[in-house]
């Protein structure tokens, strides 16, 4: 255990990435397989909980809202076709969405722009948040060229992109924009696009919409009937073993 | 048992003249009776027009109601009705938020929208956290006391009747409130949750004490307010009717007296005449300009509508803008520093349930001169949702995969903040930028930079924070920098060269126009604004009422639209 090392370890806490655990691409070590209902790429912390069963609980119009994100993935209508290839590679990368299931969160990105859901304020020295999606998309095809790779961003070997990301991150890159706004104008907007959707709340253990049934247990520990316990170290080939789910 | 005749009767009892709770259907949430509500003639002449329907324009509009005034409220967002137009979802509620473009800048940019600006009926009431402490005695005299901001040109004594009246109509359930002027609750305090009992002992165990509530829900149903749900959606809007906003809490009532609230209305201009008085407000309706012509004007728009309606309200009379011949509209505006920090911890904390507002301490309010900075903060608790989690753990500089990992951690972590009083600076200000909105009005640009003392604050808040989840025995934390809330832009004063407003809210240029939002606050305390919104509102509308202003001279009816 990567836990073993450290000054004070935090029992149980040695996945979080402040704490020494693995930040790598790649599925994480020692977390579960999705046992029921969907999770981006299949692993969650939560394996036996899916929030979608309890919609007949929740009220009509919450329902709709949220199934609707879940079934009618918008059609792209703001990015054209290289920004998108750029967009939805960067999108998985800032969300280590290496695999499908993926939760569509350019497409529900590109319906909030096209509708011009934004957001209410916009930075002095940065442009309209939708002429920031474009330019990012055009600053990470420059700055993969730079780095070789002629075809752009999508076409970059995962190191480079990640590097590519990484430098975003802490605005090292040299755009004409301002680098770190502009990333807390996409982030923004991925976050929201991400965790907005139940597959998402599914991998955190989320307890949903729960209106109008509310929620009666808020002690430490405490769990509706409806709410699993989180899973940890459980090796997901030795469980489909044990639980003989072949 | 006197007491105990009043805690058992705390859910009964009746605020004074305000019947909203009990005028609200028991088994639906809009408000009823809108079919009947009153509907003023396009050129009829109404004593007091309201912009804006949030937490000063809506008790305003009840109380002059209540007075026998005939009043018409202009909103521009909608006239919600939370059963048909809420979601109990995070993104879902984008649209309870003030959306339209606005510019931010300065060194210490403050973010807009969601954050701080609501629309609508209810206005940012129906998406506040839901905290209603009062502001402290010292408030009214930070230059006194302190030598820094400004003397306010009213005292608590003079807010604290309303302050009262006001936790009776929200009502305001929480503990026994040992800071500022002491002071008990009409409802007794909510259960807490995991989270908030690990940080109370970790607060416990530095001495610091904190104390359940305020906040405005009730604790038991209400009138015909059912009781609150725990499910955590408060800054979503509450579809259980049982946290307070104005649409619940002040507008059934003022309806049910004669108040026209005319929803999606966006007030462009309000006109004044050769003699420079108002004459009533330009607005915009479905694409079209209309007007409504008023003996006074009051102006409820919060601290960046407001500014940016008096500053494009300009004639040449008034070249510069309603208000502002000595080019004070809009400056003052004020955030409070709001970072937040996390803690894990072994159990789940599963923050999400209850609402975030639980426990609160007011200890550090006040300068302390051992910390080297004027005033303080104080420190709350918040329970923020996946993607305000999300934002959070982003923040403290995680993406992709850790990113992931602490955002699949949600359940173990809980989250505590603070409110950190910030100096009201003459360069923090709105101004009109050059862009246009859709309707062709100038749009809002707000500057802000913080000072040193603001900095100081921040800083020494945050370790005060990291202090308290340490001894609650944290794992691990994350921390984000934000702001929380608005006020300034307009500020009450006892003379005409330091404000705007005199301490009737009076425009000091013009004798029937009114502010009566948060902008007229001129320093902001640690306390969140509401309650002292709606109390500096309920004041206006006593003194009013009572004549003790001199009132808007009343001129002959006249019909037709001002050149």
């Amino acid at each position: 255990m990567a836990a073993t090392a450290r000054r004070r370890p935090p029992e149980g806490a040695g996945h979080l990435p402040k704490q020494g655990g693995s930040i790598e691409p790649g599925p994480p070590a020692e977390l579960p397989r999705q046992r029921r209902g969907t999770t981006p790429q299949m692993r969650g912390r939560y394996p036996d909980y899916d929030v979608l069963e309890t919609i007949d609980h929740w009220d009509a119009l919450t329902r709709r809202v949220v199934l609707d994100r879940v079934a009618m993935v918008p059609e792209l209508r703001f990015f054209d076709e290289a920004e998108a290839r750029t967009l939805k590679a960067f999108c998985d990368v800032v969300l280590a969405q290496d695999a499908e299931p993926r939760i569509p969160v350019l497409a529900l990105v590109d319906a909030k722009l096209y509708e011009g859901r934004l957001d209410g304020f916009r930075y002095d020295d940065m442009p309209a948040d939708p002429e920031t999606w474009r330019q990012v998309a055009a600053g990470l095809d420059a700055s993969a060229r730079e780095s070789g790779c002629e075809d752009g961003f999508a076409a970059a070997s995962s190191e480079l992109r990640h590097e590519i990301v990484e430098r975003f991150a802490h605005g090292e890159l040299d755009w004409e924009l301002p680098v770190e706004k502009a990333w807390t104008v996409v982030m923004r907007a991925v976050l929201a696009a991400f965790y907005s959707h139940p597959w998402a709340w599914n991998e955190i253990g989320f307890g949903g919409p729960a209106y109008p049934r509310g929620f009666a247990r808020l002690g430490a520990g405490q769990r509706e009937h409806w709410e699993a316990p989180p899973e940890f170290a459980r090796d997901p080939e030795a469980d489909v073993h044990e639980r003989g789910l072949e | 048992m006197r007491e105990r005749l009043r805690v058992a009767l705390k859910g009964a009892r009746r605020p004074p003249e305000n019947d909203s709770a009990f005028l609200l259907d028991p088994h639906r949430r809009g408000v009823p009776g809108l079919e009947r509500m009153r509907r003023f003639r396009p050129h009829e002449t109404v004593d007091m027009l309201i912009v804006g329907a949030g937490a000063g324009g809506a008790t305003l509009a009840q109380r002059l109601a209540r007075r026998g005034w005939k009043v018409l409220v202009l909103e521009a967002g909608p006239f919600w009705d939370p059963d048909e137009d809420w979601v109990s979802d995070e993104a879902g509620a984008h649209e309870l938020y003030w959306t339209e473009p606005r510019v931010i800048g300065g060194q210490d940019p403050v973010e807009l929208g969601k954050n701080n600006c609501g629309r609508g009926v209810g206005g940012s009431m129906v998406h506040y956290a839901g905290f209603t402490p009062r502001f402290h005695p010292s408030d009214f005299e930070v230059r006194t006391r302190d030598g820094v901001g400004a003397d306010w040109p009213i005292s608590y004594q003079e807010l604290k009747p309303h302050y009262e009246r006001l936790e009776q109509e929200l009502p305001v359930a929480g503990e026994w409130w040992p800071w500022g002027d002491p002071h008990g609750y009409p409802h007794g305090p909510h259960p807490v949750g995991a989270g908030a009992l690990r940080a109370w002992e970790g607060a416990r165990r530095l001495g610091i004490r904190m104390c359940v509530g305020p906040v405005g829900i009730a604790n038991g149903s209400f009138g015909h307010r059912p009781h609150c749900i725990y499910r955590g959606f408060c800054l979503q809007g509450c579809k259980v009717n049982a946290k307070a906003s104005p649409l619940v809490t002040h507008i059934p009532d003022a309806i049910e007296h004669g108040v026209e609230v005319r929803a999606e209305c966006m007030a462009s201009r309000i006109e004044t005449d050769e003699s420079g008085r108002c004459t009533g407000v330009a607005y915009l309706q479905e694409g079209r300009e209309r007007f409504q012509p008023a003996e006074a004007v009051a102006v409820a728009g919060y601290s960046i509508e407001t500014p940016r309606l008096l500053l494009n309200s300009t004639s040449a009379r008034f070249p510069h803008g309603l208000a502002n011949n000595n080019d004070l509209v809009g400056r003052g505006v004020m955030v409070q520093g709001a970072p937040q920090v996390a803690g894990r911890f072994g159990e789940e904390m599963r923050m999400y349930k209850a609402p975030p507002p639980e426990i609160n301490s007011e200890q550090f309010y006040e300068t302390d001169p051992s910390r080297g900075f004027a005033r303080g903060f104080s420190i709350q608790t918040v329970g923020p949702l996946p993607i305000g989690w999300a934002e959070h753990v982003l923040a403290d500089g995680h993406w992709g995969q850790a990113l992931r990992e602490y955002m699949r951690d949600y359940n173990h972590w809980y989250t505590i903040g603070v409110l950190c009083e910030l100096l009201p600076r003459a360069e923090n200000r709105v101004r009109l930028a050059e862009e246009t909105d859709r309707h062709g009005i100038p749009i809002a640009r707000l500057d802000y930079t913080q000072c040193d003392n603001d900095r100081a604050n921040i800083a020494f808040a945050k370790q005060k924070l990291h202090a308290i989840l340490e001894a609650a025995e944290a794992q691990d934390v994350l921390t984000i920098d934000r702001y929380a809330h608005l006020v300034g832009g307009c500020a009450m004063s006892d003379s005409p060269g330091c404000g705007v407003v005199d301490s009737d809210h009076r425009a000091w240029d013009i004798p029937n126009l009114f502010v009566t939002d948060g902008s007229v606050m001129p320093t902001q305390g640690s306390a969140n604004p509401a309650l002292t919104i709606m109390a500096l509102a309920s004041r206006l509308a006593e003194r009013l009422g009572d004549k003790r202003i001199r009132p808007p001279v009343r001129r002959r009816r006249r019909v037709g639209v001002p050149a």
